[in-house]
């Protein structure tokens, strides 16, 4: 764990770690040494189970398995909150709400509940490209997002949204296995630099998210796509986090 | 699928998963694409020559269109990662041979032995996962020339896949290609019932 903050033993021989980040973690550890010159605190996990308070992300993912969606077929969303794009329980519409923007024209959408999960249904959607999100408001602010193409062959760039934190695809093409792919992190409209991000795909054996990328100045960071079907990037700043669902088509 | 699909994509669907085997023949396939100025094959304008029945060899079905089925894809069962490509449209052939390595990095030894121990605990199918992931990167941004030898060839095209007649084989009653059977004293028979009767 990178940027740790507070540490704090409890009783139960347990430790509470907290990060600069906002993640938090408890583990059954002791502190073998610390050595506070060398900023180094050296911990030891005892055997007893990891428990970990994690902060949820929101995210969403279209309903089809081939990465787009066909003019005149409906358009339906999942959404889902958890870590790791591993759906945790009890997802409510309580104080969620959706947007779909095209052609920088933003409208609320409908979130509603359908075989025991949250979906959006759009219906049919005119071909192009379509940016829909939804929000989550508390006192710790969840975004997610997904760019979703209507047809084929969709590759003009696209605009940020503007949200508070927001993980933007540096110039939008067709995201493929064996490639690297870029992307942005803003804050408010700002590049954020020197922020982690976590990269995650569907059907990881990885309890956490296998990769930590960092922004660099321009808060841009790149990954090399080596997993079959869609990647979850989250990132967390002041508050809040939000994802962005990277939809292949392999 | 309504997209296409890239080469990579293509022989990662054919063979079933990604492994290192198949990346490398990948890297091939594509390395002779590129080479040879041409693209996939669709009648048997490219041949390949492959030295070796091992993951790659699906690369090369899958991207260059060589495939078994098709009668361009020749096997030489010598074990060895040498792939020889041709092409009757300009007459050019390449010979490719992976580079002979003394030891394994650590990863791809460990990569190695994870794919070998059959079911995985949790842990070590997120180890795997990690070391397939770090070993694609690499295999596929290292320059051609640090992984195999190649060089141009002079090349001697066998004739196209042959189309042959279909006559029953006297023992058994299948069918059997009129060149695959063995004339005996009871008539053609298929090599199937000729092994299983000592040659006769």
């Amino acid at each position: 764990m990178e940027r740790v903050d507070r540490i704090i033993p409890a009783e139960d021989g347990s430790i509470f770690l907290e990060s600069v980040f906002g993640e938090r973690r408890v583990i059954k550890a002791r502190i073998v040494e610390m050595e506070l010159v060398r900023h180094r605190i050296l911990l030891e996990e005892t055997p007893e189970a990891v428990v970990t308070q994690r902060i949820q992300e929101l995210w969403l993912e279209p309903a089809t398995d081939h990465g787009h969606f066909h003019e005149g077929e409906e358009v339906i969303l999942r959404i889902f909150k958890g870590y790791n794009m591993k759906p945790g329980e009890g997802l409510s519409g309580d104080g969620l709400e959706a947007f779909a923007v095209a052609d920088g024209v933003s409208r609320a959408v409908p979130v509603q509940e359908h075989q025991g999960s949250m979906e959006i249904n759009l219906g049919q959607e005119a071909d192009g490209l379509l940016q829909v999100y939804v929000r989550e408001q508390g006192e710790h602010e969840l975004y997610g997002k997904v760019v979703l193409e209507i047809g084929h062959h969709h590759h003009h760039g696209l605009q940020a949204l503007g949200l508070p934190l927001e993980i933007v695809p540096a110039g939008y093409s067709h995201a493929r296995l064996g490639e690297n792919y870029e992307f942005q992190v803003l804050a408010a409209g700002e590049p954020v630099a020197g922020l982690e991000v976590k990269a995650t795909y569907a059907g990881t054996h990885h309890r956490e998210h296998p990769h930590r990328l960092r922004t660099d100045d321009n808060g841009r960071a790149r990954i090399f796509l080596t997993a079959r079907g869609n990647y979850l990037f989250s990132v967390t700043h002041n508050n809040v986090t939000s994802t962005f669902t990277l939809v292949k088509s392999f | 699928m309504c997209k296409d699909m890239s080469p990579l994509e293509k022989a990662i669907q054919f063979h079933g998963h990604v492994c290192p085997g198949l990346l490398m023949g990948v890297r091939v396939a594509e390395f002779a694409m590129h080479r040879l100025g041409v693209s996939a094959d669709v009648n048997e304008e490219l041949l390949a020559v492959v030295e070796t029945d091992s993951c790659g060899v699906d690369a090369i079905q899958a991207i260059l269109g060589c495939t078994f089925g098709k009668g361009n894809l020749i096997f030489k069962d010598y074990g060895k990662n040498v792939y020889t490509i041709a092409s009757r449209e300009n007459g050019q052939a390449i010979r490719v041979a992976q580079k002979f390595r003394n030891s394994r990095t650590p990863q791809s030894q460990r990569y190695r032995e994870l794919v070998c121990k059959g079911p995985l605990t949790e842990a070590e199918a997120a180890e795997k996962e990690e070391l397939i992931a770090l070993l694609f990167e690499q295999l596929m941004s290292t320059p051609f020339e640090e992984l195999f030898d190649w060089k141009e060839i002079d090349f001697e095209f066998p004739p196209k896949a042959g189309i042959f007649n279909t006559i029953q084989c006297t023992r058994c009653g299948e069918g059997v290609i009129d060149i695959k059977a063995t004339e005996t004293a009871r008539g053609p028979v298929c090599p199937g019932c000729l092994a299983e009767n000592g040659g006769r």
